[in-house]
């Protein structure tokens, strides 16, 4: 399909295509102007109109049709001859003719062809003659002063007429719209709506989610190759970390403590394949939606999806697996009696308390490890989560006693049992001073299950006690910070009451009321 | 180029005097004076036609009729004044003369080298 146009050539209407309406319009123009040194150039001129009509009337006649198309007009300059034919036969007289400047006025257009937006840019580069790149750049510019360029945009927009046809898009180049220029843009294919500013804005709107947005899209994409690029090497580092290539006792942390030991590999494994892939895929389809290349093989994106439902698979039995090893609790509770003081000092032992895997580890000789310390950081603690709760109560029969309560999670409720029995806790008495380790540990190798030590110690009325800051990170719910008047000291002074234990600097303030 | 131009003065020279014979010969439509020139191979695009008809118009030479015609507008047919008879003439006696040059010309130079060939004989 395409638009047609009704024009008066030598007083009679033609029926042309718009395509061919253009090329005829600027052969005319050529003619003229070839013509326009002579003085007979209009009737020169309205000759070849009615010659040209008369042979498009004759071509409709022939070929029984209703409207003259591309090829009848070329075949019509064919017959009637280029300006470069005339200038030919002509020589001698353009011997002395001076040809005139062939300067072609540039018109002001908007560039829709290659436009960001609407082609206000391209248009103005194309009247400047400067890169759209430049005039792009000064746009974006604008915008950041008070956005002053958004309404010229948009002003400039309205006002701006549009290159459509092919000889404004040549005028709008400052090319000469000329034949030759118009056989050239003559491939291009010629797409033209005459719509109102509204249509036109929806579509450029497409056009830009189309164009613009398809940038946008490569550059997050291009982003989300990078990040999964440097994802999937750190998964690579991460599962060789964790299949013990640089410290076997990377087992023996936290989270993966949790995994028997036996299990371990396959584990790992799975759990890396179903992290790796999907990040793999991702960066597949980047790839793909950047570089706009074919879609992936499809064998390889269902085998890999094949090997990410096995690693699921694998993933969920060890997940179900382990689960169930926390099934049955157990706990029981060891009391210890304390020798008898007015004031007790609490605090947190911070030297590690070596077991023979660590002398091992660390190449310290056992025979000569006494006197070294250790400290640990308790803020950078990995081994578990928080495993040991502290209480402090009121004794009721005026004992001074330390109830340990030994808890862990199992299959059954023997294996959670056993694995309580497990737990090795070190509390130290030394005269008033308590001391309590910062972690529970295993006396047995084994795996995390739960492991708790909840200690109660129990005080008679009237006890003073000196708690330390790091002992009352075991504490719960007794304002530790509230009682701390001077940040700097280690300690705070308690006292137990009737109520429970009560920081002695409001004691005393209360007492004193 | 030297070539070419002279090709151009003479075809130039020729053209004018062939389009005025052609007209000599009755009443005629530009299309058709084309079409004469073309069996006689001597134009190759109608545009040039028109200035020199328009040219040899305004000179005198030529007149015009409009007729109607069924296929488009109305139609020039071009006649020979009695000025364009005359000029015609000239050129005639003109062509008669540049025919005997050239012909005789010729036969010189045949000769000439007619005779090179007989001393080389």
């Amino acid at each position: 399909m395409k638009k047609t146009l009704n024009i008066n050539i030598g007083n009679s209407i033609i029926h042309i295509e718009e395509d061919a309406y253009e090329m005829l319009t600027i052969y005319l123009n050529e003619v003229k102007q070839h013509f326009a040194k002579s003085a007979d150039d209009f009737e020169i001129v309205t000759d070849i109109e009615n010659r040209i009509a008369e042979m498009f009337g004759e071509m409709l006649n022939n070929q029984q049709k209703q409207v003259i198309n591309i090829q009848d007009v070329q075949s019509v300059i064919a017959q009637m001859g280029s300006v470069k034919d005339f200038e030919s036969s002509e020589e001698d007289e353009t011997e002395e003719y001076i040809a005139p400047p062939q300067f072609s006025v540039k018109k002001l257009y908007r560039d829709t062809d290659q436009a960001m937006i609407a082609g206000v840019c391209s248009g103005l580069a194309h009247y400047l003659d400067v890169e759209s790149r430049l005039v792009r750049l000064i746009a974006i510019a604008t915008i950041f002063l008070g956005g002053s360029g958004i309404l010229a945009y948009v002003v400039l927009w309205i006002m701006i007429p549009r290159a459509v046809t092919k000889a404004e898009k040549m005028t709008m180049r400052g090319e000469e719209a000329n034949l030759r220029g118009f056989a050239n843009s003559y491939l291009q294919p010629l797409v033209h709506h005459s719509r109102g500013f509204i249509a036109e804005f929806l579509d450029v709107l497409g056009n830009f989610i189309n164009g613009t947005g398809k940038v946008i899209f490569k550059i997050i994409a291009a982003g989300i190759i990078a990040f999964g690029g440097i994802a999937i090497l750190s998964l690579i580092v991460i599962l060789a970390a964790l299949l013990g290539i640089w410290d076997s006792n990377i087992y023996q942390m936290f989270p993966l403590s949790i995994i028997n030991q036996e299990y371990i590999t396959v584990s790992v494994f799975a759990a890396f394949v179903v992290c790796v892939i999907p990040v793999l895929a991702l960066v597949l389809f980047s790839i793909r939606v950047a570089f706009n290349s074919r879609p992936m093989n499809k064998s390889l994106s269902f085998g890999l999806l094949i090997i990410w439902l096995a690693g699921v698979a694998v993933t969920t039995f060890y997940v179900v697996k382990i689960g169930s090893e926390f099934k049955e609790g157990a706990e029981f509770t060891q009391v210890n009696d304390v020798k008898a003081f007015q004031t007790y000092t609490l605090n947190i032992d911070r030297t590690r308390f070596f077991t023979k895997e660590d002398s091992l580890r660390y190449s310290i000789d056992p025979g000569n490890y006494n006197g070294r310390r250790i400290l640990t950081d308790l803020d950078h603690n990995f081994d578990a989560p928080r495993n040991i709760r502290l209480n402090i109560e009121k004794s009721e029969n005026g004992k001074v006693s330390l109830s340990q309560y030994y808890k862990a999670r199992g299959k059954t409720f023997e294996v959670a049992l056993k694995n309580a029995q497990n737990i090795h806790y070190d509390f130290l008495q030394h005269d008033s001073l308590l001391t309590f380790s910062p972690m529970l540990q295993f006396a047995k190798t084994g795996n995390w299950r739960g492991q708790e030590v909840d200690l109660t110690l129990k005080v008679p009325v009237g006890t003073k006690l000196n708690i330390s800051k790091d002992f009352s990170r075991y504490l719960d719910g007794y304002g530790y910070w509230d009682c701390n008047h001077d940040s700097n000291s280690e300690f705070t002074a308690w006292k137990m009451t009737d109520a429970g234990i009560k920081c002695e600097h409001e004691e005393t303030e209360n007492n004193g009321e | 180029m030297i070539a070419e131009n002279t090709q151009t003065q003479m075809r130039k020279g020729i053209l004018e005097y062939c389009v005025l014979l052609i007209i000599s010969r009755g009443e005629i439509y530009a299309s058709d004076i084309i079409a004469e020139l073309k069996s006689a191979r001597l134009l190759v695009v109608e545009g040039t036609l028109y200035p020199l008809l328009t040219r040899l118009k305004n000179n005198g030479l030529l007149s015009y009729n409009w007729v109607e015609s069924t296929s488009g507008p109305p139609r020039k047919y071009y006649l020979l004044t009695e000025k364009g008879k005359s000029i015609l003439g000239q050129l005639d006696s003109t062509w008669q003369e540049l025919a005997y040059a050239i012909n005789t010309s010729k036969k010189v130079a045949d000769n000439e080298t007619n005779d090179q060939i007989n001393l080389n004989k």
